[in-house]
C-alpha cells in the first residue's frame, strides 16, 4: 500500500493554505492592514438550528390528528392558509410565509452517530475520508479568509455522539468553528456565562506595546519552527493564533456583548442558552459571519434525556423543547427581517432523523429515519409551502421523497453556492460540496 | 471474522519463550519502592520544589553525572541478577535494531531518506513527555546533557519508567482509552479518581497486561461488602469501568472489542457493519458474554449507584433489541464456547481473549503503544483492524506482538524497545523533501499533547504547584486549574498528529490568568527565582527559560536577538518585564505546546 503521493499532496494543500496567512515574513500587523483595505461584497449567510437527538415530526410539523399515532397535540392554522403545524409552535406559525416545510425526508440511518454525520456532512462515514461539516465547507465558500470574526461559529454543540460531524474534516483547522458554549445534555442553566468568549483581552498588567512585542517574539519562534517542522499541527497552531489576535483587535467582537440588546428583545428570544444563542447568531450574521449554528440540546429540568431523543415521555419533552424553540426561532426570523437580513440569510431547522409515529409503552417515540421533516426558511427560499407528504399513519413517505443530498444541495443553491464545487480530500480524491447524485428541490428555491 | 485474520502468534523464532522475562527484583528503581508506591498511588509528586534557593539550585545547577552512583537497587543487586539485566538490555538493543532494519528497508524501497538522529536535548524532552507526561526539569536536562556515558539514552528511559510521573501519566493515558466517556460527560468524571488510583497501583507494579485485562473482565464486587458502611469499597478495583458502561452488555462489548482487540464492532450494534463482514448478530453474540451481569434495579440507576458486580454463572443468552431474537455467547469467528453451569462467561471470554491463539490481543496492544510513541500506528487509526485498513509494516507488527507475548505481556518492555529504535530517536525536523508520509516513520512526528501533558508541562516549566486537598483529587474538583485546562484542551485527545489548536485555546494561553501569572515577574515562581538570583547574567537567565520551556538552549541568531531584547528591556524598558515577555512567547509557541 503506497499512499505517499496522496499524502504529500494533502500536506502541500494544507500547508499552502496556512502559508497564505502564516508564513509571511512581515508578522502580524501587515496582515491586519491588508484586511482593512479589502472591501467586502454583500454576503449571504446561513444559520443552522441543530436539533440534537432527532425531533419528532409527528408532534411538530407533520401532525396526524385523528390517528392513533398522532398523540395528544393538536394542529393549528398558520399565516399561510392550508398549512397547519403543532399547537406548541404558535410563534412560528405566524412566520410560515418564510418557511418551506419538507415533510418527506427519507433516509436510512437510525443510529445517532451515523445519522448525525450524514446530516451534518452530507456523506456517510466512509473509511479514511474525513468529510467536513457543512458549516466548515460552506463558510469557506461564503466567507473571506481575513475576516475579523471567525467565519464559522458553533453555539453549544453537543459533539459526543459523532465528533467527526462537527469539525472541518479534510479542509483543515483553519475552517474549524469557534465554539461558544459547550453543549450539555439537558442544556445549561448558566446561559449568560456559557455564551461568553473568555480571555478576549490581554491581562491589565500588560501594556499595549508590550502585547505587540510579545506577539513579535512569538512570530519569530513560530516561523522558524514551521520552516523546520512543516505539517498540520504547527500550521493549525499558527492559524488559531492569527484568528484569535484578529478577533482581539476587532471592534466586531462586540457581537458577543449581548447586553447591548434591549431586555425586551432578549426576553422575546427566550432567556435560555438556545434563545440567547439565536440572538448571538443574528448579531454575528449582522457583522458578516457567514455561518452560525445553534444547537438545542435540551431544557434544564425538562423531561427526557439528550435533547430531542425522547424515547420516554415524548410529549412532555417535546412540549418543553417547543417552549424554548418557538420564541427563539420566530423572533430570529422577525428580527432578521426587521434588519433587512432575512433576504440574505438562510435558516435551516433539522436534526439527525425523525421519530417513530408509533408511540411506545413509555409514551416515547424511537429513532425513525424513514419519513420525517426538516424546514428551510429565509434567504433564497420560497416560503409558505409544504414539500412532500407522508402516509396517514406517518409510517412512509407518500409523495416526493427527499434524501439528505437533495436537502443540502437545495440549501447550497439558496446560498448561491455551486453544490458540485470540488475540494481535494485528505485521501487525494476530490469531494464535491454535496454528493452529485443530489436532486435539488427547485420548487423551494426563490426565483432570482 | 474480519480479514486479514491475524494468524496465531507462533514460536517460529528461535528465541526461547522466557528470554524476555525481566527479573523483577532487578528492575532499576531510583528510590525506595515503598515510599515511591505510596506517593505515586495517591497522586503524582509535584515536580517543583519550594523556596527560591532550592528552585534556583534545581534550575541552574546540576550534580555532574560522574558524581552520581548508579541507582541503589541496581548497585545492591546480586551479581548474577545484574548480569541478567545487562543481557536483557543487550537483547532490547538487538531487537530494536531488527525493527529498524524492517523500517529502513521500507524507506529504501520507497526512496525516502531518513532524517538523522535527534540531538540529546530533543531526545530527552521527547522521551520525558512520552514516558513521564511532562517536560523535563531543568536540572535533569542539564544533567543528561552533561552525561558522557554512551548508553545514557537507555538509562534515561529506565529512570523515567521507574519514576512516579510514568505511573501517573500512563494511568491517565489508559484511563482515556478505557473510559473515554469522561471527556464529554461530567457525570463520568466523578468516577475517575478511584479508577486512576487502581491503574496507578497496577502500573507501579508493572503487572502483566493480560493480568490487567483479566482483572477488568473478571471482576466482581459482592453487594454485601458494597453495602458495608464501614468498608464501602473493597480495595482498589476497576468498578468505575463497569459504572461508566452502565453495566450494559452492549456497552461492555463495544468497549472491550475496541480497546483490547482493535475491532470497532459498535456500528454493528444497530445494523450490519458496512465495511466489514460484521453482522448485527455477531455483535450481540459477543455482547452475550456479558449477559450474566445482574442488573436488577440497576437498569436506570445513576452510574454512581452501581456498586455491586454480580454475575449469574452458566450459559447465558441475550435478546437483540427490537428483533425478538436471542443469541448465546459467540466469538468473532462464529465458534461458541461450551459453558458449564459453574463457568463465568466473562472468564471464559477472558481466557480466549488473552490466549496467544487470539492474534488480535497482542497486536492491538503493541500497535496502541506504537501509536502513542510515534503519533501514527502501524495500523492507523489504532483501534481499527479491518481488511480495508492494513498495517503499514505487517512484519514489524507481528515481530513486536510476538516479543510482547514471549515477555509475558510486559508493558514497560515494549516502551523500552520502542524508545531504543533509531526510528524513535530521529529528529522531527524535515531534512529531506521525501519525508512526507508519516506512515513511513522517516522523521519523528510532531505530536500534540493531551490535556494533562499540557497542564503538567506548564506547571513544570513555571514552577506551579498544584493545590491538593487531603481527600479531593483535582479531577474530582471541577473548579481546579487542572480541570479547567483539561476541559479547554479536550479536543487534543483525538489524534496526536492532527491536533488542531482552537481559537479559544489560543485566547486562554495568550490572555488567561494562569499564563499571565506565570509570566509576570511578581507572580511567577520561575521568573522570581531567576530575577532574584544575583550571580546570573541575562544570557544565563534566558538560557534557563529556554531549557525550562523548550528543553533546549537558544540558538545563535535567536540568542543574540533575545539577549538584546532583555538587555534593552523591550517596550517597558525593564529587563524583568522583558524576561516575562520572552517567557510568554515561549509558553505560547508551537515548540512548547507540541512534542517535537
Amino acid at each position: 500500500m503506497r499512499s505517499g503521493p496522496a499524502l504529500s499532496r494533502r500536506d502541500w494543500l494544507r500547508f499552502s493554505a496556512c502559508g497564505l496567512l502564516g508564513m509571511s515574513q512581515s508578522g502580524w500587523l501587515p496582515a491586519l492592514a491588508d484586511e482593512a483595505a479589502r472591501g467586502k461584497p454583500a454576503h449571504r449567510a446561513c444559520i443552522l438550528l441543530w436539533m440534537t437527538g432527532g425531533p419528532s415530526q409527528t408532534d411538530t410539523f407533520d401532525l396526524k390528528p385523528g390517528h392513533a399515532n398522532g398523540g395528544p397535540f393538536q394542529p393549528i392554522d398558520t399565516a399561510v392558509p392550508g398549512i397547519q403545524i403543532s399547537e406548541h409552535l404558535p410563534g412560528l406559525a405566524q412566520q410560515m410565509q418564510h418557511c418551506a416545510v419538507i415533510r418527506s425526508m427519507s433516509t436510512k440511518e437510525g443510529d445517532h452517530s451515523r445519522a448525525t454525520y450524514l446530516l451534518r456532512t452530507g456523506y456517510l462515514p466512509q473509511g479514511p475520508v474525513q468529510y467536513p461539516t457543512v458549516g466548515a465547507a460552506w463558510s469557506r465558500e461564503l466567507g473571506s479568509s481575513d475576516a475579523e470574526l471567525p467565519n464559522f461559529v458553533s453555539v453549544a454543540p453537543f459533539r459526543f455522539l459523532s465528533p467527526g460531524a462537527f469539525g472541518p474534516g479534510f479542509l483543515g483547522p483553519r475552517y474549524a468553528p469557534l465554539v461558544v458554549g459547550e453543549g450539555q445534555p439537558g442544556g445549561t442553566a448558566d446561559y449568560e456565562q456559557s455564551l461568553q468568549v473568555k480571555n478576549l483581552t490581554p491581562p491589565g498588567s500588560v501594556t499595549g506595546a508590550q502585547a505587540e512585542a510579545r506577539l513579535d517574539l512569538l512570530t519569530g519562534l513560530e516561523e522558524s519552527f514551521l520552516q523546520r517542522h512543516p505539517g498540520v499541527t504547527g500550521a493549525s497552531h499558527r492559524a488559531a493564533y492569527l484568528s484569535a489576535v484578529r478577533m482581539m483587535r476587532s471592534t466586531a467582537r462586540k457581537a458577543f456583548d449581548l447586553d447591548e440588546e434591549s431586555d425586551a428583545l432578549r426576553e422575546r428570544y427566550g432567556k435560555n442558552q438556545f434563545g440567547q444563542g439565536c440572538l448571538l447568531a443574528r448579531r454575528l450574521v449582522e457583522r458578516g459571519v457567514p455561518f452560525v449554528e445553534v444547537s438545542l440540546n435540551g431544557v434544564p429540568g425538562g423531561a427526557g434525556g439528550l435533547g430531542w431523543d425522547t424515547h420516554a415521555q415524548n410529549f412532555d419533552g417535546v412540549k418543553s423543547l417547543c417552549e424554548v424553540l418557538d420564541p427563539a426561532w420566530s423572533t430570529l426570523l422577525t428580527d432578521l427581517k426587521d434588519r433587512g437580513l432575512l433576504g440574505s440569510t438562510l435558516v435551516i431547522w433539522m436534526g439527525e432523523f425523525g421519530r417513530t409515529p408509533l408511540i411506545n409503552p413509555q409514551q416515547g417515540r424511537d429513532h425513525f429515519p424513514a419519513a420525517w421533516s426538516t424546514v428551510l426558511c429565509g434567504g433564497g427560499i420560497r416560503g409558505g409551502q409544504v414539500v412532500g407528504q407522508t402516509s396517514n399513519d406517518g409510517m412512509t413517505v407518500a409523495a416526493r421523497p427527499v434524501a439528505v443530498p437533495d436537502l443540502l444541495a437545495t440549501a447550497c443553491l439558496a446560498l448561491g453556492l455551486d453544490p458540485e464545487k470540488q475540494n481535494l480530500s485528505n485521501v487525494g480524491r476530490p469531494v464535491r460540496l454535496v454528493d452529485p447524485q443530489a436532486n435539488p428541490l427547485q420548487e423551494v428555491l426563490a426565483s432570482r | 471474522m474480519p480479514s486479514p485474520a491475524p494468524h496465531r502468534i507462533s514460536a517460529d523464532h528461535p528465541a526461547p519463550p522466557c528470554a524476555w522475562a525481566v527479573p523483577s527484583q532487578v528492575v532499576p528503581r531510583t528510590g525506595s519502592p515503598r515510599t515511591l508506591s505510596r506517593r505515586a498511588l495517591w497522586g503524582c509528586v509535584p515536580g517543583g520544589i519550594g523556596g527560591w534557593l532550592l528552585l534556583v539550585g534545581s534550575l541552574a545547577f546540576a550534580v555532574p553525572a560522574s558524581v552520581r552512583a548508579d541507582g541503589p537497587a541496581r548497585a545492591a543487586a546480586p551479581a548474577d541478577a545484574a548480569a541478567k539485566t545487562d543481557a536483557l538490555d543487550a537483547r532490547i538493543a538487538a531487537f530494536a535494531a531488527e525493527l529498524d532494519v524492517l523500517l529502513n528497508d521500507r524507506l529504501a524501497a520507497e526512496q525516502v531518506t531518513a532524517a538523522p538522529l535527534a540531538d540529546d536535548a530533543e531526545f530527552f524532552r521527547r522521551v520525558s513527555l512520552d514516558v513521564a507526561g511532562r517536560v523535563p526539569r531543568v536540572a535533569a536536562l542539564r544533567e543528561f546533557l552533561a552525561d558522557t556515558r554512551p548508553d545514557k539514552r537507555r538509562r534515561a528511559v529506565d529512570e523515567l519508567l521507574a519514576g512516579p510521573a510514568y505511573v501517573a501519566h500512563f494511568a491517565r493515558v489508559w484511563r482515556g482509552v478505557m473510559i473515554p466517556e469522561a471527556d464529554s460527560n461530567p457525570e463520568v468524571r466523578f468516577l475517575l479518581p478511584p479508577f486512576e488510583a487502581w491503574l496507578r497501583r497496577r502500573l507501579l507494579d508493572n503487572v502483566p497486561y493480560d493480568g490487567l485485562v483479566r482483572e477488568i473482565l473478571e471482576m466482581t464486587v459482592d453487594p454485601r461488602q458494597a453495602a458495608n458502611p464501614f468498608q464501602p469499597q473493597v480495595g482498589l478495583n476497576a468498578l468505575s469501568y463497569y459504572q461508566a458502561k452502565q453495566l450494559k452488555p452492549e456497552n461492555l462489548a463495544a468497549s472491550t472489542a475496541r480497546m483490547f482487540l482493535g475491532v470497532r464492532i459498535e456500528c454493528a450494534q444497530c445494523h450490519d457493519h458496512p465495511f466489514d463482514d460484521w453482522k448485527q448478530e455477531q455483535f450481540w453474540g459477543y455482547a452475550a458474554f456479558f449477559a450474566g451481569l445482574k442488573r436488577d434495579g440497576n437498569a436506570d440507576a445513576a452510574m454512581m449507584q452501581i456498586n455491586a458486580i454480580e454475575e449469574a454463572l452458566g450459559p447465558t443468552q441475550l435478546e437483540i433489541p427490537l428483533q425478538g431474537k436471542t443469541v448465546t455467547p459467540t466469538y468473532f469467528d462464529g465458534s461458541q464456547p461450551s459453558l458449564g453451569f459453574r463457568d463465568s462467561p466473562r472468564r471464559v471470554l477472558a481466557n480466549w481473549m488473552v490466549s496467544p491463539e487470539n492474534g488480535y490481543f497482542a497486536r492491538t496492544l503493541v500497535n496502541r503503544l506504537w501509536g502513542q510513541f510515534f503519533g501514527t500506528g502501524i495500523v492507523h487509526p489504532i483501534d481499527d483492524f479491518t481488511a480495508e485498513n492494513p498495517p503499514s509494516h505487517p512484519e514489524l507488527l507481528d515481530r513486536l506482538a510476538q516479543m510482547f507475548v514471549e515477555s509475558g505481556h510486559d508493558l514497560q518492555l515494549v516502551i523500552r524497545v520502542l524508545t531504543a529504535t533509531q526510528a524513535y530517536q530521529r529528529t522531527s525536523q524535515q531534512t529531506d523533501a521525501s519525508q512526507t508520509d508519516p506512515r513511513l516513520f522517516s522523521r519523528m512526528a510532531v505530536k500534540g499533547l493531551n490535556p494533562d501533558q499540557i497542564f503538567d508541562s506548564i506547571a513544570q516549566a513555571t514552577g506551579f504547584r498544584e493545590e491538593r486537598g487531603r481527600n479531593v483529587s483535582p479531577l474530582g474538583d471541577p473548579n481546579s486549574l487542572r480541570a479547567e485546562f483539561v476541559q479547554m484542551f479536550e479536543n487534543t485527545r483525538d489524534s496526536q498528529t492532527e491536533t488542531q489548536t482552537t481559537i479559544l485555546q489560543a485566547l486562554a494561553m495568550m490572555n488567561g490568568k494562569f499564563v499571565a501569572d506565570a509570566t509576570s515577574p511578581e507572580n511567577s515562581q520561575t521568573l522570581a527565582a531567576l530575577i532574584d538570583f544575583p550571580l546570573m547574567t541575562h544570557g544565563e537567565r534566558l538560557e534557563t527559560l529556554y531549557l525550562a520551556a523548550l528543553g533546549r538552549p537558544p540558538e545563535g541568531e535567536e540568542r543574540r536577538r533575545l539577549e538584546n531584547y532583555v538587555e534593552t528591556g523591550g517596550p517597558t524598558g525593564d529587563w524583568k518585564q522583558a524576561l516575562g515577555d520572552v517567557f510568554w512567547s515561549l509558553l505560547n509557541s508551537s515548540e512548547f505546546l507540541f512534542n517535537r
